[in-house]
């Protein structure tokens, strides 16, 4: 709580004197020179009021924000009418999605922009921080105008306007939302020194959003449906093939995203959500079911979201994102450099599943060669992402920080050379090799990779 | 597949998929034998007509991992893999409706029993219009025909901007042949293991297994800022210039300058990389395969939970070689108040840049000097604005006369000034 640390030297002795003379107007009419200046930069001292404080005698370790008053506690605030949509407070501008030209198909209308998760809590991801991968641009559909189609091997092919298909009765699950390239760039080797860049093709909310099968039941569909295309109406009109038995066990048409309407980026006005799968398999700008007794084979089936293993055979329909984990806190973004030795600090992560829930997270501070386990905390859904914490006592000496999450589907995340070992380096799919952080004497974390 | 739900439900093998746990060092992995099996009723509904055992029925229910003392895991895991009997699908597990509940949500069944009939019949106009896929038995394609000849002009015309000359890519946009298919088809199998060796060269003709995905890719998706434009006959005459490009046959002819593609044609094309994929998913046994394929971990990698000395000597640890930096916004962490910026009357040339320029000029993927970037900029307009301005009437590079577009002279100037002012 040394928060004197924040104001200058020179600041801390204008304030001495001035009180020092207990001349508090002269000193108010000093600042008020360099208040509005003062104002616009956070970590300079405010100009202060005549307050119960004025017979305080300042000393170099009181902390200033805490003895002056501050101008937002002496006025009027902003009305009710301002922003009637909220947004967050300007000084978490820098909380933001961010994107890479490598990570775009050459222009960013077929790009990622991806979730700061160094920066978030708990288990939902605000809307607006939402990674967006699209494949052409971000659509602004009326909803109006928007229909969704059913159609191919069912007895009644139908036509849903938007009204219609939110009278069937929703449900709101929490659920992952994973881009199977999460960590793709990296299998040769780390490249991103960022949790952003290396975990942050993802995200988690609240859906609501009606079953398909619920749906389905209206419509008689045929015993030779297995398939069903799932189609966006947006520029792309980006297809994918998903299999009737996840079609009728938990896929969701979705059009509420933590509690509000989806966002454009999201799919607005309904996309699909495919609990625990590719998040390409969860089509945006959704118009459009067809079944058919055979796959389909959507450009982004065959070219891309395929794993090429070194066998030469690629796994295609590579379903679930496996069971997976990283420590958001400490990272390259959220560093150790304020801790003294000794100083307990909290090893935080997420860990999620896209098979199911998770039932463990071990620890290892020395690059896997021993392993604590992990308490996981707050809620434990499927195919949810799971908070873990471990309580660790800061050395001051280099460190080797890996997690390592099991599921209920008896899966284990395997370490990186276990995976080089199955499945090659060339997969960029479905990366969920043991993720690990160095820590430097001076507390700074730096992406890397364990080989042993 | 329905078939299977009038079956009787057999009880399934539990650990079928979780053998592979079995010897982790030092983890309590000995759930095998606390495995108990909980077989419910199923209740039958109605799905379509047709009498259906609802998913769920067989219960599995198994003493958690037990990990070290202070675990805050849940102590009962409920295992359901099965749905309608079978194993999951992905792998995965199954999390039926149990007293009201699956897992932690509340369930109200009757919401999901009643009948709603919402929505109207879909006409077969309105199934027409949107039935725009393209299946690798033909269905959805066609008939029509075009030439190579042809598919080079349209081609020159609406891709080279973006995808190169022959194909052969420009920056980020990807390549559409890396040669000729059966060749580079060979080289799947290659692993980047050292910084120099050669890679898999995945490009249409080498990786893709079925032609009937560039159809329709080409149709519904090409070109990329104008999507569903080509007609029937440019996108026959694409097809067939891309398979020329990959220097593939049809039949045992080879697609060379002179060839005639039509559907006939079309649906005789084999890939070389056809059988390149696992599981298997076509047929009958499609799903079935997909099943037992992700139910094997073997297949996809697997780690263990080794909890001490899992391994001798030190931790090998690789370094980042070759950081990739290039963040937009960089990277901030900071808590201070955006800086303001004056508020400017939005540019005359704005709307055509984005309309007809951005594709190319809004990175520097293409080689183009990229909007905002300040030296590229700097360089470009070393030659002089008059330079810049008739380079942009005539074309430059690797950009066509007026980048492609139908843009005025004083547009184009226009959008000129409009990017020099963004990259200052």
């Amino acid at each position: 709580m040394n928060k004197i640390n924040n104001v200058s030297k020179e600041e801390l002795e204008l304030v001495s004197e001035v009180t020092e003379q207990t001349s508090r107007r002269q000193f108010f009419k000093k600042t008020a020179a360099y208040s509005v200046s003062a104002l616009a930069a956070a970590s300079v001292v405010t100009p202060v009021s005549a307050s119960a404080n004025e017979h305080i005698k300042v000393n170099p370790e009181d902390d200033i924000n805490i003895i002056e008053e501050k101008p937002w506690s002496l006025k009027f605030g902003d009305d009710v009418t301002v922003n009637l949509y909220g947004q967050p407070s300007p000084y978490e501008h820098n909380v933001v999605r961010r994107t890479t030209p490598i990570l775009s198909s050459g222009n960013m209308r077929a790009s990622i922009a991806v979730t700061p998760i160094q920066d978030l809590n708990g288990i939902i991801t605000p809307n607006g921080l939402f990674f967006n991968r699209h494949h052409g641009g971000t659509p602004t559909i009326n909803p109006n105008e928007h229909r969704l189609m059913i159609h191919g091997l069912v007895e009644k092919p139908i036509v849903l306007t938007m009204d219609q298909l939110k009278r069937y009765p929703n449900v709101s699950r929490i659920h992952f939302l994973e881009c199977p390239a999460n960590g793709g760039p990296e299998w040769r080797g780390p490249q991103f020194n960022s949790i952003q860049f290396a975990k942050g093709f993802m995200s988690s909310a609240e859906w609501t959003g009606v079953y398909i099968k619920d749906i389905l039941k209206d419509l008689g569909l045929k015993p030779e449906a297995l398939w069903m295309l799932a189609e966006g109406i947006d520029n792309s009109h980006m297809g994918r093939t998903i299999p009737i038995d996840k079609v009728l066990d938990d896929a969701m048409i979705v059009w509420g995203q933590n509690g509000e309407a989806l966002r454009p980026e999201q799919g607005y006005p309904i996309r699909i959500v495919v609990p625990g799968w590719e998040a390409n398999l969860c089509v945006k700008w959704l118009a459009r079911l067809e079944f058919a007794s055979e796959p389909f084979y959507a450009k982004e089936e065959t070219s891309k979201y395929t794993a090429l293993k070194q066998t030469g055979k690629a796994i295609q329909h590579f379903y679930a994102n496996e069971v997976n984990s990283v420590v958001t806190s400490p990272c390259p973004e959220k560093p150790w450099t304020d801790l003294k030795k000794g100083d307990m600090v909290e090893i935080e992560g997420l860990a999620w599943s896209g098979m199911g829930t998770i039932t463990h997270v071990d620890i290892s501070l020395d690059g896997g060669k021993n392993w604590i386990e992990a308490p996981l905390k707050g809620l434990i859904l499927e195919k949810s992402w799971t908070r873990f914490s471990l309580m660790h006592e800061y050395t001051g000496e280099p460190m080797l920080i890996s997690s390592r999450a099991a599921d209920d589907a008896g899966h284990v995340q395997p370490s990186v050379k276990q995976e080089r070992k199955a499945v090659g380096i060339e997969g960029v799919y479905h990366r969920n090799g043991i993720h690990t952080w160095e820590i430097d004497a001076k507390g700074e974390v730096t992406n890397v990779q364990i080989l042993s | 597949m329905y078939k299977s739900y009038h079956k009787k439900v057999v009880a399934i093998t539990l650990f079928a998929s979780v053998v592979f746990l079995g010897t982790a060092c030092n983890a309590s992995n000995d759930n095998n034998k606390n495995a108990k099996a909980d077989t419910k009723k199923e209740r039958p509904s109605e799905f379509g007509g047709v009498p259906v055992v609802w998913p769920g029925q067989t219960i599995e229910e198994i003493k958690p991992f037990v990990g070290p003392a202070k675990a805050s895991v849940s102590k009962t895991v409920k295992k359901k893999y099965d749905f309608n009997g079978k194993l999951i699908v992905d792998g995965g597990v199954y999390y039926p409706i149990v007293d009201g509940k699956t897992g932690a949500y509340a369930v109200n069944e009757s919401a999901h029993s009643t009948p709603f009939n919402k929505g109207k019949t879909a006409t077969a106009n309105e199934q027409k219009a949107w039935d725009i896929d393209v299946m690798p038995d033909g269905t959805g394609l066609p008939e029509g025909s075009g030439s190579v000849e042809f598919g080079d002009e349209v081609y020159e015309e609406k891709c080279v901007i973006c995808h190169g000359d022959f194909g052969a890519g420009a920056g980020l946009y990807p390549r559409l042949t890396v040669g000729n298919a059966a060749e580079m088809h060979k080289t799947l199998k290659n692993q980047r293991v050292e910084p120099d060796s050669d890679g898999p060269q995945r490009a249409f003709g080498s990786y893709w297994p079925y032609a009937s995905t560039l159809w329709w890719y080409i149709k519904t998706g090409m070109p990329h800022q104008a999507p569903m434009s080509l007609t029937t006959e440019e996108v026959y005459a694409l097809s067939a210039y891309i398979l020329h490009v990959n220097e593939m046959e049809i039949d045992g002819v080879e697609v060379d300058e002179d060839y005639v593609l039509d559907r006939e044609k079309f649906l005789k094309i084999v890939m070389p990389n056809v059988d390149g994929f696992e599981p298997q998913i076509n047929g009958p046994k499609g799903q079935e395969n997909a099943r037992e394929y992700f139910n094997n971990p073997v297949n996809y990698g697997n780690g263990v939970r080794c909890m001490k000395d899992c391994f001798d000597g030190e931790p090998k640890v690789q370094r980042i070689k070759f950081a990739l930096t290039d963040f937009n916004p960089p990277i901030n962490e900071t808590k201070t108040l955006p800086e303001v910026k004056e508020a400017k009357a939005e540019h005359p040339g704005k709307g055509n840049y984005e309309a007809s320029c951005a594709v190319c000029h809004a990175t520097d993927a293409m080689g183009a000097p990229a909007v905002g970037d300040k030296s590229a900029w700097e360089a470009t307009l070393k030659k002089g604005l008059d330079a810049v301005i008739s380079n942009t009437f005539s074309g430059v590079n690797g950009m066509p006369p007026r980048g492609g577009s139908s843009l005025s002279d004083d547009q184009l100037k226009e959008v000129v000034d409009y990017m020099i002012s963004e990259s200052k």
